[in-house]
């Protein structure tokens, strides 16, 4: 798969290497950077929080650091930049994800976008130490997997996260900001990398960070170097007027200030904007945390976190402010080298984007107070589309059409009228790119004034886009903005607003850029592209996704659908890649496809409850931040564009159309809710044509909800693979196949053949057999080379004592047996035997394989030998098992041995009770399988090894181990010598004691204990 | 069958339909039932299954009158089914009477009292009937036999009608026993667990309110899981009550409680007589019994042997091969009952190789480290008193009650 080959090549040169070598361990870099910062026992705070998923923090302080020094440390980041930069946008993308690994402790880091927002709602924690560790390299794949198999477990975070937030602000260093030069270079990119991957990783915490990163970031980045000065001043001014206390932050003064640490840089603020959004809630504990530290525990009540969160929250968001800081700015001054990782940016922001303007148009109570914070936050969110739309417009004038007929809701109105702009493709989406001053933002507002759904007819509003794709840039778009605004206010005046022909009016002719007001420039663009988002979806239909547009009952809805569209979004990174690399389409795939279900499932989980409900107060909250940074321009501006969004909700059509909706989602209750948790799973089909059948599929199920998924033709979706690359990657699959990823069976053989042959480790063979089960699956495949697959992984598993993975082969090995299909059906038939024996500790599982055992089966030495390892296990006799175990054929060995410890126990336990006055260890280490020989006599150092070893173990046991009176003077009481010690009283029972595993996990599964893991399986 | 006049058809159809209409509206649940009993063979639904066949039109019958076809959804997928049984399709058959079964459900639940509990009871019966005919079908013709799963998921909709409050409540232990035979056959015992649960925490309804019928059958199976956890005391309760409270004229129920409760019994240390075991065809268990009196272990094995099936199956075994213990247990109780013969005063000291001996007598091979092993594991679950001296190869007995009486308690595992 394309994300391997990706990954590895990232690997290859040394630097990358050493870049994610520096995520995964924090600890490596930090020492150089913060120890002269923090203080001493900050430092040492450091070391653990690098050691768990905490390196996020610290690799961001790292940097921090190295900003003050730019000549020396930008190198470093130099080729963290190279590596992400330099491997072609691909290997940003792949790099981003990594550092997220990295970075963010949360495992969701790998999906900035959806990942982190989704396992915050969701998983919250747990993820932040597994990814990082483990999954770093296989980044795709494995999150997916990983996130199941983490509980919520690990809340540690918190403690570490307080931490950070106190060196972000010892560390940052205004003189950074103040240097431009050291950004320059790629380092600064770098930079931006990570500190996006922070952000969005910190931010996707509280879901409504998220998009705030990505949106400040993109807008940087993706606006070209001009611009970023302009903006990065807005953001700034934006940022003081918005928030008093973060003024300071700009001035880089404040970074120093714990109390500021978000706020120093404007672009953080445009981060924070954005985030607007996404569910305010979680906003306004932010703001409030930059003014005040006190202000926290006022967080989120109706936030989707439990108080654990908060906590979190607190110190979360401080340090992925800084975070968010650092990287925007070194993008204002070297905005091209970074430019290829831009793009998997802005797939980002795009997901971002979509989201958050569509929650605003949806809101169902049309709140008579704007929200300033989140007029405020519209304006980031707009900046950051118009660099996407342009790039749609460049690049993607193919695809736009579609995605314009397709539109549904993004644009009621347009479609009501059946005038000629119609569903047509909109010429509209014009990509503006956009320098942002602060005026700007009313710009936007205006335009969108203008533009209000509700208030004009629709072929007005084809005729202001058309209008406005004309400009050629913000300047002209500006001006345009003032002419339409003018001609419309007189249309209104004198009442030809609504009679106007608006599709035959000719356009006015370009007006005079300089004229106008340069600030006034923003778009209607973002507005255009706002539908733009929302028609996507409908390209996007997965089989199994109920179609969105006709979906979207709620806000909880729209957001799912967002997500699609955001996944739909895919092809076009892909052409826009075309342009940059080949491979980052791929790559992009891959991430999208993880992405949308992250991102439904956030939006699930974090908007449902906290838009609706709490909408109101965040609306409050927001408020008041809104008025202390008021400028009232703005907020005017702002209310505008609320306003309008509102009313364009609020058109009848609309109104009625989600009433119809909540109809439906009444009637259809769990329904759609299944649907959705469906369709986290299908998300990424998008990026693949799908053919036709499975579209109408897609149709007729959602029509029929009740339809089951078992009615579709599984015959006429089944795939033949054509993809000819024997090693891949398992990703598991959340959509409809893509034939051209799948292997046929011939590459399957093959592709099983170089497996068995590989020196790698475990790990490595299992995600292969993985991957070629799943081709095998896809193409539904069952035949000879299926049960080999299986039976190749059952027995790799089993070496490797993973227990999980063979029960899922074993199943499906049995079905296959069932099947009639050859196979080693007796080996595995005593797998299956000795399992349910050791394993299931079920009675009636065991009663009825023992049944469905043949009589021919019966003969079968292995089938034999995990009988009579049965009979002894339940007979509790411990000398019939230990025989057993060193008799065992195939791999009975290492079933047994993972029963070896409680075979021991028990024995001991029983032989504590039965035997008096003493016991010989020697007999006990050759009657438990320590040690092999004879009982007296060898000094052989196996056995005296042996001897100790059992020994030990009995003392970890709570045994008590004693020297009889026949000890010679050679006794020493840690070598058992053999013939001479006859020890051992096990005094009572009572004493006996499983010890705690050292190896425990909170998770209760040491094979996903990350330290572990790494330690036996470096990839 | 004799020939059958159109107008002969008809009249049985309608009349059959008057009869249902009839049965509703004056709340006769003894007639009511008789209209459902599909799998009972009675000569007047076999009539009426002809006459089906022959007119065609029935659907045009039921929907004349009001009086039908407000039960349109009961009775046109029920005549579609009697039609279909009587040509032995069994597959639609089932299927049309899943769907009868369900309408019927839904009109159930609408009535207020529990008069058509008894035609409910024929349903929940035929439906399951049904499917076990429906499923072997299928499996003869190769597809995957389901259908029984689907009727278990019909029964817990019924038993979900049933298990509320009120009078209907009665009919839940009904409808969970077929639920048990259901499971039971299809191996997945454990869906049992939520029907369980909520018939033995119901505050509101007693258990011994239910029909005893009903209780027996509950305790029989409940019985059985009881004997998979191997949870001897409570599987002796169960199935002794089910034994007890059993229609002692139904022998065949009577052999199948005991084909549970004796095992249950031998491992609590109580041993049938023969003449019971000859009674009721138990002839299996009697070498087992054998063998436990005389100690003989290689009976045992042979016994467990040559019944392996038939214990797998009915999933006594591992409770049978745990009296092994029982048999060592007896041996060496023997054993020491001689050497007290001879030496009283030595007796309570029994060397291992005396044991080891008195096994290969049995031809039982096991070496001397083996035989160690058992005995350790006696002394261990207090089938003997006293302990194990390791290095002289002896077991020494308590002098007092050196091989404990179980008093109806299991071996302490």
């Amino acid at each position: 798969m394309a994300n391997e080959g990706s990954n590895t090549e990232t690997l290859a040169p040394p630097e990358p290497h050493m870049f994610e070598n520096r995520h995964v361990d924090a600890g490596q870099h930090h020492p150089t950077s913060y120890a002269p910062s923090t203080t001493g026992s900050e430092a040492a705070s450091w070391t653990v929080h690098g050691s768990t998923g905490n390196g996020i923090y610290s690799n961001p302080t790292y940097q921090y650091d190295q900003h003050p020094q730019p000549p020396a440390k930008s190198i470093q980041d130099g080729y963290n930049v190279s590596s992400i930069a330099g491997n072609s946008s691909n290997l940003g993308t792949a790099n981003v994800t990594q550092d997220y690994n990295a970075y963010a402790s949360y495992p969701s880091s790998s999906n900035p976008y959806g990942y982190g927002s989704m396992g915050y709602s969701g998983y919250h924690n747990n993820y932040q130490q597994q990814p990082n560790h483990t999954y770093s390299q296989p980044v795709g794949a494995y999150q997916n997997t990983g996130a199941p198999y983490q509980p919520i477990s690990s809340f540690q975070n918190t403690g570490s996260y307080a931490g950070s937030a106190s060196y972000s602000s010892t560390y940052y260093n205004p003189a950074d900001y103040q240097t431009p030069g050291g950004y320059q270079n790629s380092g600064g990119y770098g930079n931006q990398a990570t500190a996006w991957n922070n952000g969005s990783y910190s931010s996707n915490p509280y879901t409504s960070y998220t998009p705030d990163s990505s949106v400040s970031y993109s807008s940087g980045a993706a606006t070209t170097s001009m611009q970023y000065q302009q903006q990065y001043k807005q953001w700034a001014d934006y940022y003081n007027q918005t928030e008093v206390s973060c003024a300071p932050g700009t001035e880089n003064l404040s970074v120093q200030s714990s109390s500021a640490l978000g706020c120093p840089i404007p672009a953080v603020t445009s981060g924070y904007a954005t985030p607007n959004s996404q569910p305010p809630q979680s906003y306004p504990p932010f703001w409030r945390q930059d003014s005040s530290s006190s202000a926290i525990p006022s967080f989120q009540p109706a936030a989707v976190n439990s108080g654990d969160h908060d906590s979190y929250w607190k110190h979360g968001p401080q340090s992925s402010q800084i975070q968010q800081t650092n990287p925007i700015q070194p993008n204002y001054q070297s905005p091209l080298d970074l430019k290829s990782s831009y793009d998997t940016f802005q797939d980002q922001q795009k997901t971002v984007s979509s989201q958050g303007t569509n929650l605003y148009l949806p809101p169902p109570p049309p709140l008579p107070m704007p929200l300033p914070s989140q007029q405020v936050n519209l304006s980031p969110v707009q900046s950051a589309q118009s660099p996407e739309a342009k790039r749609v417009s460049k690049l993607q004038i193919p695809t736009n059409p579609r995605i314009a007929s397709n539109l549904t809701f993004g644009q009621p109105k347009a479609e009501k009228d059946s005038s000629s702009t119609g569903s047509a493709p909109k010429p509209v989406y014009i990509a503006v790119s956009l320098p942002k001053p602060t005026e700007k933002v009313s710009s936007n507002d205006a335009a969108n004034s203008i533009l209000k759904p509700g208030m004009f007819p629709k072929s007005l509003r084809g005729y202001v886009e058309k209008a406005l794709a004309r400009c050629k840039d913000d300047k002209q778009m500006a001006a345009c903005q003032a002419v339409m605004k003018e001609m419309i206010t007189k249309a209104t005046a004198d009442g030809t607003l609504n009679t106007r022909n608006w599709d035959m009016e000719p356009l006015f002719p370009m007006p005079d850029a300089d004229v106008v007001n340069k600030d006034s420039s923003l778009s209607s663009a973002q507005d255009s592209l706002l539908p733009k988002y929302k028609k996507s979806p409908r390209r996007s239909k997965s089989r199994w996704e109920p179609m969105p547009e006709e979906k979207p009952v709620d806000n909880p809805m729209l957001i799912t659908n967002d997500t699609v569209k955001y996944s739909s979004w895919v092809p076009n990174a892909k052409d826009r890649k075309g342009l940059m690399e080949n491979k980052e389409s791929k790559e992009d795939g891959l991430r999208n496809t993880k992405f949308s279900p992250l991102l439904q499932r956030m939006s699930n989980k974090a908007l449902q409850r906290p838009f609706k409900k709490q909408r109101l107060t965040d609306a409050s909250i927001v408020s008041e931040n809104g008025d202390a940074s008021s400028d009232s321009d703005k907020e005017q501006s702002l209310t505008a564009y609320y306003s309008a969004a509102m009313a364009f909700s609020d058109t009848p059509e609309e109104r009625k159309r989600r009433e119809n909706r909540s109809k439906r989602f009444d009637l259809q209750g769990h329904r759609t809710e299944n649907n959705h948790s469906r369709k986290k799973h299908a998300g990424p089909g998008n990026l693949y044509n799908r053919r036709a059948s499975a579209l109408v599929l897609s149709k007729s199920f959602e029509d029929g909800a009740s339809k089951a998924v078992e009615d579709i033709d599984w015959d006429a979706l089944t795939v033949k693979g054509t993809c000819q690359e024997i090693e891949k990657r398992y990703l598991r699959l959340t959509s409809a196949p893509d034939p051209a990823t799948v292997r046929p069976e011939e590459v399957l053989e093959k592709a099983l053949v170089m497996v068995q042959n590989s020196q790698k480790n475990y790990l490595y063979k299992c995600d292969q057999l993985k991957s070629i089960r799943q081709d095998l699956t896809v193409q539904r495949i069952r035949n000879q080379l299926t049960v080999k697959v299986y039976e190749t992984h059952a027995r790799l598993t089993l070496e490797f004592g993973d227990l999980p993975e063979y029960n899922q082969c074993q199943s499906q090995l049995k079905t296959l047996y069932a099947e009639g299909i050859e196979g080693s059906d007796m080996e595995f038939a005593a797998y299956n035997l000795l399992c349910v024996i050791m394993h299931s500790n079920n009675n009636r599982d065991l009663v009825s394989s023992m049944a469905s055992l043949s009589r021919e089966a019966k003969k079968d030495e292995a089938v034999k030998h995990a009988l009579a390892v049965r009979a002894a296990v339940t007979s509790g006799n411990y000398i019939a098992f230990f025989r057993l175990y060193k008799a065992a054929p195939n791999l009975n060995t290492c079933l047994m041995d993972l029963y070896v410890e409680k075979m021991r126990y028990k024995a001991v336990n029983c032989m504590c009770r039965s035997y008096r006055p003493t016991l010989p260890v020697s007999y006990i280490s050759q009657v438990l399988g320590f040690s092999s020989g004879v009982i007296n006599g060898a000094s052989d150092e196996r056995d005296t090894d042996a001897l100790e070893e059992c020994s030990e173990w009995l003392k970890a046991h709570g045994g008590s181990i004693i020297t009889d009176n026949n000890g010679d003077t050679q006794l020493d009481t840690k070598v058992c010598s053999i013939s001479i010690l006859h020890t051992a009283t096990l005094v009572s029972a009572s004493t006996l004691c499983m010890p705690e595993p050292e190896d425990a996990v909170a998770h209760g599964d040491a094979n996903l204990a990350v330290n572990d893991f790494l330690a036996r399986a470096p990839l | 069958m004799a020939y059958m006049s159109m107008g002969e058809a008809h009249r049985r159809i309608t009349e059959y339909l008057n009869r249902f209409s009839d049965a509703v509206s004056s709340q006769d649940g003894a007639s009511f039932k008789s209209l459902f009993a599909l799998s009972s063979n009675s000569p007047y639904l076999l009539s009426l299954a002809d006459a089906l066949n022959l007119f065609q039109d029935a659907n045009r019958l039921i929907k004349q009158s009001d009086n039908y076809s407000q039960f349109a959804d009961i009775l046109v997928p029920l005549f579609r089914s009697f039609q279909n049984y009587r040509q032995n399709n069994l597959l639609e058959a089932y299927n049309a009477f899943e769907k009868t079964a369900n309408a019927f459900i839904q009109e159930f639940r609408n009535w207020e009292s529990a008069w058509a509990l008894d035609a409910l009871y024929v349903i929940v019966y035929d439906i399951r009937v049904l499917a076990e005919k429906a499923d072997k079908e299928l499996a003869s013709s190769g597809k995957s036999p389901e259908k029984l799963k689907g009727a278990g998921s019909v029964l817990m909709k019924v038993f979900g009608t049933l298990a509320g409050k009120g009078s209907k409540r009665v009919g839940a232990l009904y409808v969970t026993c077929q639920l048990f035979k259901i499971y039971f056959k299809l191996g997945t015992v454990h869906l049992c667990r939520s029907v369980i649960r909520s018939i033995e925490t119901a505050r509101i309804f007693d258990f011994e309110e239910f029909p005893k019928r009903d209780k027996v059958t509950y305790m029989y199976y409940t019985g059985r899981l009881e004997v998979f956890n191997e949870n001897f005391s409570a599987a002796d309760y169960k199935l002794s009550y089910a034994l007890k409270y059993c229609n002692p004229q139904s022998t065949a129920n009577i052999r199948m409680i005991l084909k549970h409760l004796i095992p249950v019994k031998l491992s609590i240390g109580i041993l049938p007589k023969s003449s019971l075991l000859e009674k009721y065809n138990l002839l299996e268990y009697i070498n087992i019994v054998q063998a436990l009196r005389r100690g003989d272990l290689r009976l045992l094995r042979r016994a467990l042997q040559d019944h392996e099936d038939r214990f797998l199956r009915s999933g006594v075994y591992l409770v049978l091969e745990k009296l092994e213990l029982q048999v060592y247990q007896r041996l060496v109780k023997k054993i020491y009952i001689i050497q007290k013969q001879k030496d009283p005063i030595r007796a309570h000291q029994v060397k291992l190789e005396v044991i080891v001996k008195a096994l290969k007598w049995l031809e039982i091979d096991m070496d001397v480290d083996e035989v160690e092993c058992i005995m350790a594991i006696l002394i261990f679950k207090n089938l003997m008193k006293g302990y194990f001296a390791h290095k002289s190869k002896v077991v020494v007995l308590s002098k007092q009650d050196p091989f404990p009486k179980f008093n109806g308690k299991p071996v302490n595992s």
